[in-house]
């Protein structure tokens, strides 16, 4: 699957980048993204995820082909 | 309908599109940018969105107004790219037959944008600093990054 970040976690991560690790649902790739920047943790906790341009709940299981997207709080306007 | 523009907003030629003859009262918000913030000198303004999320996001948000208000116009437009202070960053149109509802509708639309959909602002000092921010910190208060604190609310009478 395919991890898209935005904003301040382009800080943090690549902007978009693949996932091979098993990771079957979106508590697990939070937990793991936590795992490999520690130092945006706190920010994860505040992330919603996205597919298909669609929140989806933190029981939602990840597919093999799915894009995922990482969205921070808003801050526009 | 462009709901995320990465040039400068028409805010003239959209304003000049919003005339309804049905419409007593336009209403229309321009958030701007400013050349301070938290006590720091601002150079201007990066905004970034998810772009096909965000569009249908604000699509959805001015339906939904359309629902709670008898609108004849309701239009958003939001910037991505550098904006640079006074330019607008954000602009929303609403028009009804009288003015109540297109000031009630325009402030519902506008905080929902600004709470709701990805977009994000990065602020550039003229110190040469930058900070990702202004977020949204309603789950401080709410305790859920879902349920947001709406200024429109608090209008309510």
């Amino acid at each position: 699957m395919k991890v898209q970040v935005f904003a301040a976690l382009k800080d943090y991560f690549d902007k978009e980048f693949e996932l091979k690790e098993d990771v079957d649902n979106v508590t697990e790739l939070r937990q793991y993204l936590t795992e490999l920047n520690t130092s945006a943790g706190n920010m994860l906790k505040t992330c919603r995820f996205a597919i298909d341009d669609e929140f989806v709940d933190q029981n939602y299981q990840l597919k093999e082909n799915d894009t995922i997207s990482v969205i921070p709080p808003s801050s526009g306007g | 309908m462009k709901y995320i523009s990465e040039t400068p907003l028409d805010i003239v030629g959209l304003f000049a599109d919003a005339h309804h003859p049905q419409a007593g009262a336009i209403v229309l918000f321009s958030g701007e940018v400013r050349d301070n913030n938290l006590g720091m000198s601002v150079d201007y303004l990066e905004y970034e969105a998810h772009e096909s999320m965000a569009s249908k996001m604000v699509a959805a948000i001015l339906n939904e107004a359309r629902t709670k208000w008898p609108l004849d116009i309701a239009v958003a437009q939001h910037r991505t790219g550098k904006v640079a202070v006074g330019e607008s960053a954000v602009v929303v149109i609403t028009a009804s037959p009288h003015r109540s509802e297109a000031y009630a509708a325009n402030r519902y639309i506008i905080d929902r944008i600004k709470h709701e959909v990805p977009i994000w602002k990065c602020e550039y000092f003229t110190d040469g600093t930058k900070k990702w921010g202004g977020n949204c910190n309603c789950h401080d208060v709410t305790g859920d990054v879902n349920k947001h604190v709406y200024e429109f609310d608090q209008l309510k009478s």
